[in-house]
């Protein structure tokens, strides 16, 4: 009843909107940088490419924490980046999820294309594929693959707090997302808060997962 | 699917020019003493209200805060360890600093008081005996304004506590440590806001056991970052707001705040 | 008008293994002319060639149209096609299959419906239009192959083993189609199968491949 009530609160719903914002919008960008970038790793081979791909891998393991620091140091004023300002704004909360989602796409969207079946390559270039249509044939044969890329990216980016923590500064109304949130909420008590927005969390979670089941079951239509 | 990403990153564009429009920010680094007892929530929309000036609190310990306004990454700095922002005063890296308010610390035990604090009435004595007791003492080892004062006070005792099995370092805010000294049946310092607004709803099973002495006071402090140092930063508006904090108004703000049990946390001292 | 393929002494080697050594031969007649030989003997290697999807080591392949050599390009690409053994279907509808040579080559959609239904009336797979390719059998999917490579009007076609992994009933169904295409005329149609009953049943000009070359040449008595 209480969580109930608690989600009709226009703060709360203020920080899940902003959290769904910022999520979705790290993942557009990890997305467009990162898609192109696996599709290539998958379809061409080159030198270094082995090196890239265990580098990806690495990457994504990397604990949100390092991100935050890291980001942390490039974005301060007293950093490289300083003088964009972009510390403690959204902005700098999205680039830090970007970060995390980026190695994701990459390495699963790569492992999504070389899966795919090398007869389809045969197949496109026999009916008169140039090469361009060829590569995209086998991108369009990956797209569930691809598509579960995205998922599980968005999955990692809005589970996500210890990064968009030490960048976005957990500012009330403006950085303040459902994580930090939780975070914060645990640290006063509030724990009825904190746990409403964990069911939030969970929702969104097997929402993301059950769309991630869905999109498995039509890749695998034999 | 192409489409659908084309259009998302439309999107974000749109949302980031949203984000770039104007109003009139600064960035408080205070500390999650302030935040958490929900002073900031009280005085800020009288300030924003007066002025059209919103003021962003970025919640850390004392020593973050005052890194984070050296750093440039702040506007101002609103916290609670004087030596310590006199200190960075005296290396250029803030100016124009003003007592604000207080409130005191104290220091809150198990409610059987295993070690016998009640009584003392000098906290450096009462610091000895929970050593030589070995019963549990929580410290916020965050480099915080507590933790400064908490670290002054064993060494006026004369104690070294760090690696002493029966020292505990949580590096957590004020909160968060108060609840680990309950769950531990142990002693801790904190700050009389921070009691008075948690003590019921944590359904904390601790007492006071030493109030009053002066090493206990705590002094809050406001202060602009250096426009020298940061070229950046919005020192005009800063300084409208340790204004008004240190203005009649601001203090009767400040006076007027009560937590939910209707206890006035912080004591206005404006000079 | 017609296309015809020449090859010239194609050599290839797969792992230092020569599998085509010194193979020669000219296709100069409509029709069908099915390929025979032992598993391994060199037929599919040769088909690829003679395709365009594989370089040879050594050699040349050339075409000609009504006696004027073709210039080997994406153009040339598009007038010929090969159906491999494996298929290969692309994960979604069989309509969506067949019509893939159509819009790669930019075709209008209405035309592209009813030719893409033509084909499928043609082999058979009408009825399964909308279904999702995967889900066909191995026959129906060697058909589907066959109709994805119909619908792009090959002046030149090639099927290789098209009914290796095929019940009796569908080899008797793509059988058919395949001396459908011959009678019709127009086009070089070109097969390769290891079965010499049905290397008599298709009644085109046979070839044995051998030691890496195509050793006799004609027409079935």
């Amino acid at each position: 009843m209480k969580a109930s009530a608690l989600m009709l609160n226009p703060e709360l719903l203020e920080i899940i909107l902003l959290s769904l914002e910022v999520s979705g919008i790290a993942l557009a960008i990890a997305t467009a940088a990162g898609l192109p970038l696996g599709a290539f790793i998958g379809l061409k081979r080159f030198p270094g490419r082995g090196v890239i791909i265990s580098l990806m891998n690495t990457f994504m393991g990397l604990p949100p924490v390092v991100v935050g620091l890291f980001l942390y140091l490039i974005l301060s004023r007293s950093g490289p980046l300083g003088f964009m300002g972009l510390l403690y704004t959204p902005s700098a909360m999205i680039i830090a999820q970007s970060a995390l989602a980026f190695p994701i796409v990459i390495s699963l969207s790569h492992s999504a294309i070389i899966s795919v079946d090398p007869v389809i390559r045969q197949a496109a270039l026999s009916l008169g594929a140039t090469q361009f249509q060829v590569t995209a044939a086998v991108i369009h044969e990956a797209r569930y693959g691809i598509l579960s890329a995205v998922v599980a990216a968005f999955g990692r980016v809005t589970a996500e707090v210890g990064a968009i923590l030490i960048v976005g500064g957990n500012i009330a109304g403006f950085t303040r997302v459902m994580t930090t949130t939780i975070a914060l909420e645990t640290d006063k008590g509030n724990f009825e808060l904190a746990l409403a927005l964990g069911v939030v969390l969970l929702a969104i979670s097997l929402a993301i997962n059950t769309a991630l089941h869905v999109m498995q079951k039509k890749g695998m239509a034999r | 699917m192409l489409k659908h990403f084309i259009a998302l990153i439309l999107f974000a564009g749109m949302l980031a020019s949203v984000n770039a429009s104007a109003q009139t920010e600064i960035i408080c680094a205070s500390t999650t003493s302030t935040e958490n007892s929900g002073l900031f929530g009280h005085i800020l929309p009288v300030f924003e209200k007066k002025t059209g000036i919103k003021v962003k609190v970025v919640a850390r310990g004392t020593g973050a805060a005052i890194e984070i306004g050296r750093r440039g990454d702040a506007d101002v700095a609103f916290v609670h360890a004087k030596e310590q922002e006199l200190k960075a005063v005296a290396e250029g890296f803030f100016v124009n600093r003003h007592d604000v308010m207080y409130n005191d610390f104290v220091v809150i035990g198990p409610a059987n008081d295993p070690a016998g604090i009640k009584g003392i009435k000098a906290t450096a004595g009462a610091f000895r005996k929970i050593a030589a007791s070995s019963i549990p003492f929580v410290s916020r080892g965050d480099n915080s304004g507590t933790h400064t004062k908490e670290l002054s006070i064993w060494k006026k005792a004369g104690i070294e506590p760090k690696g002493r099995n029966w020292y505990l370092e949580v590096g957590q805010g004020m909160e968060k440590t108060q609840r680990v000294a309950n769950e531990k049946r142990a002693y801790t310092l904190t700050d009389r806001g921070t009691w008075l607004a948690t003590k019921d709803k944590d359904k904390l099973e601790m007492v006071v056991v030493l109030e009053g002495d002066p090493i206990l006071f705590n002094q809050y402090g406001v202060m602009a970052v250096n426009p020298q140092k940061h070229k950046h930063v919005k020192y005009k508006e800063a300084m409208e707001f340790i204004n008004w904090l240190i203005s009649k108004e601001g203090q009767q703000a400040i006076a007027a705040f009560k937590d939910k049990n209707g206890n006035q946390l912080f004591i206005p001292d404006a000079k | 008008m017609s296309l015809k393929p020449t090859a010239r002494h194609i050599w290839k080697n797969y792992d230092g293994n020569p599998v085509l050594k010194d193979c020669s031969f000219s296709f100069e007649k409509n029709g069908i002319y099915v390929l025979t030989g032992p598993n391994g003997s060199g037929k599919s290697t040769f088909l690829r060639i003679c395709a365009l999807l594989e370089k040879p080591d050594k050699g040349e392949v050339e075409y000609s149209s009504d006696g004027n050599p073709v210039s080997n390009g994406i153009e040339l690409k598009r007038r010929i096609t090969l159906v491999l053994p494996r298929v290969g279907v692309f994960n979604t509808t069989v309509f969506k299959n067949v019509a893939y040579g159509l819009r790669i080559r930019g075709m209008q959609k209405r035309e592209m419906e009813s030719r893409v239904d033509a084909m499928l009336e043609f082999v058979g797979l009408i009825h399964k239009r909308d279904q999702n390719a995967l889900t066909l059998s191995s026959g129906e999917t060697q058909r589907l192959g066959i109709a994805r490579a119909l619908a792009i009007g090959p002046e030149t076609l090639f099927l290789d083993e098209p009914t290796a992994s095929v019940d009796v009933k569908n080899t008797e169904i793509i059988e058919n189609i395949i001396l459908t295409m011959g009678r019709k005329g127009g086009s070089t149609v070109v097969v390769t199968t290891h079965d010499r009953e049905q290397a008599e049943r298709l009644n085109g000009c046979l070839l044995v491949m051998k030691d890496g070359r195509i050793d006799g040449a004609g027409p079935p008595s």
